[in-house]
């Protein structure tokens, strides 16, 4: 498990406050109780913590925790990148 | 005219906002367009803007949040050194009934409609001084009448409102015009949304589809008077709320194609 899922993981339990369990690439905002507020605070949040973009159209697409760690570590990489 | 004048328009990547920094911009204003999640949109805005001859920036920010609010403006007070313009729209909220509202839910929709409002007029001012600013908030209906789903924005916009009134009268020596502009149902994507909700709530009504003066209210219609709250002919309007409702306020048991 990488540094970002992990991190990922700790700002969605501190927002959403749903059991860290729950967060297995499959699950999806259902299975977290996350409302569409909370998923609104949590992009702020990993944008903030990873000093990335996440545009709400791109936000949109995300389905599961899996997509989300997925597009946040290449938006990462991304950035390593340019750097 | 507004040549040469400095207008920030928060929340202007979409709907009203988009409307407004149009506007102000084809009267030659140069024009901040803040946003939040809508990078898209909000660039297609700031290309737009300066197609009108005029100066295009764009900042992110969540209003909402006092720390980038205040970035916000250090970023114009850098930029510019002064803004003449402060129009306050950007706005948020969950369309809940009061009794299924919780705390964060709340604390959401003040925090960007009301407490940024607040916020940003005192940070505006600052920059406004000696220079005969103008700022002008969105508000709507929901802040005295009771729409479906509607109790967190109607009390931000309840607060606003008040706001607006008690800023009119002590930015008013400083020769700061202080206004509001409040719509019923507006043809915004956002507007679209909460009719949807709100007919599943209510039912049809023809509130949803018209209005007395046989259309809905466009965002061109408030962006109208908002400019000419900017223009010095507003200046002895203070602290007040226009409405833009095609008369759909003054005919409480509904209204029909002949009218009342």
């Amino acid at each position: 498990m990488s540094a970002i899922e992990e991190t990922i993981k700790d700002t969605i339990v501190k927002i959403v406050h749903c059991d860290r369990e729950v967060l297995i690439p499959k699950s999806t905002f259902q299975d977290m109780k996350a409302d569409s507020l909370d998923m609104v605070q949590v992009l702020v949040a990993l944008e903030d913590e990873f000093g990335i973009e996440i545009p709400d159209e791109d936000a949109q697409k995300f389905k599961t925790f899996g997509d989300f760690v997925t597009y946040i570590e290449a938006k990462v990489a991304e950035k390593k990148g340019n750097a | 005219m507004l040549k040469s004048k400095v207008a920030l328009v928060t929340g202007s990547s979409r709907g009203i906002g988009r409307a407004i920094a149009l506007k102000l911009a084809g009267e030659g204003a140069d024009v901040i367009i803040n946003y939040f999640r809508r990078g898209q949109a909000a660039e297609q805005t700031a290309k737009d803007v300066e197609k009108l001859g005029v100066t295009a920036k764009l900042i992110k920010a969540n209003v909402g949040d006092p720390k980038k609010l205040n970035e916000m403006f250090d970023t114009i007070d850098s930029s510019f050194g002064r803004l003449d313009i402060f129009i306050s729209n950007a706005a948020s909220g969950l369309p809940r009934f009061a009794l299924d509202l919780d705390a964060k839910g709340w604390d959401w929709t003040m925090d960007i409609n009301a407490k940024a409002f607040l916020l940003g007029a005192q940070r505006a001012a600052k920059l406004m001084e000696g220079r005969d600013g103008k700022i002008v908030t969105v508000t709507s209906l929901g802040s005295h009448m009771v729409l479906p789903g509607y109790a967190a924005i109607g009390v931000s916009k309840a607060a606003l409102e008040a706001l607006t009134r008690y800023l009119a009268i002590e930015l008013a020596p400083r020769g700061i015009c202080v206004n509001a502009v409040a719509a019923s149902l507006v043809t915004t994507e956002a507007g679209m949304l909460y009719a949807k909700i709100a007919k599943e709530q209510m039912g049809e009504s023809p509130s949803w589809q018209t209005t007395p003066a046989g259309r809905l209210v466009t965002p061109e219609d408030l962006a109208n008077v908002v400019a000419f709250l900017c223009s010095e002919e507003a200046f002895m309007i203070r602290g007040q709320i226009i409405t833009i409702d095609g008369g759909t306020t003054l005919v409480p048991f509904g209204f029909t194609s002949k009218g009342g």
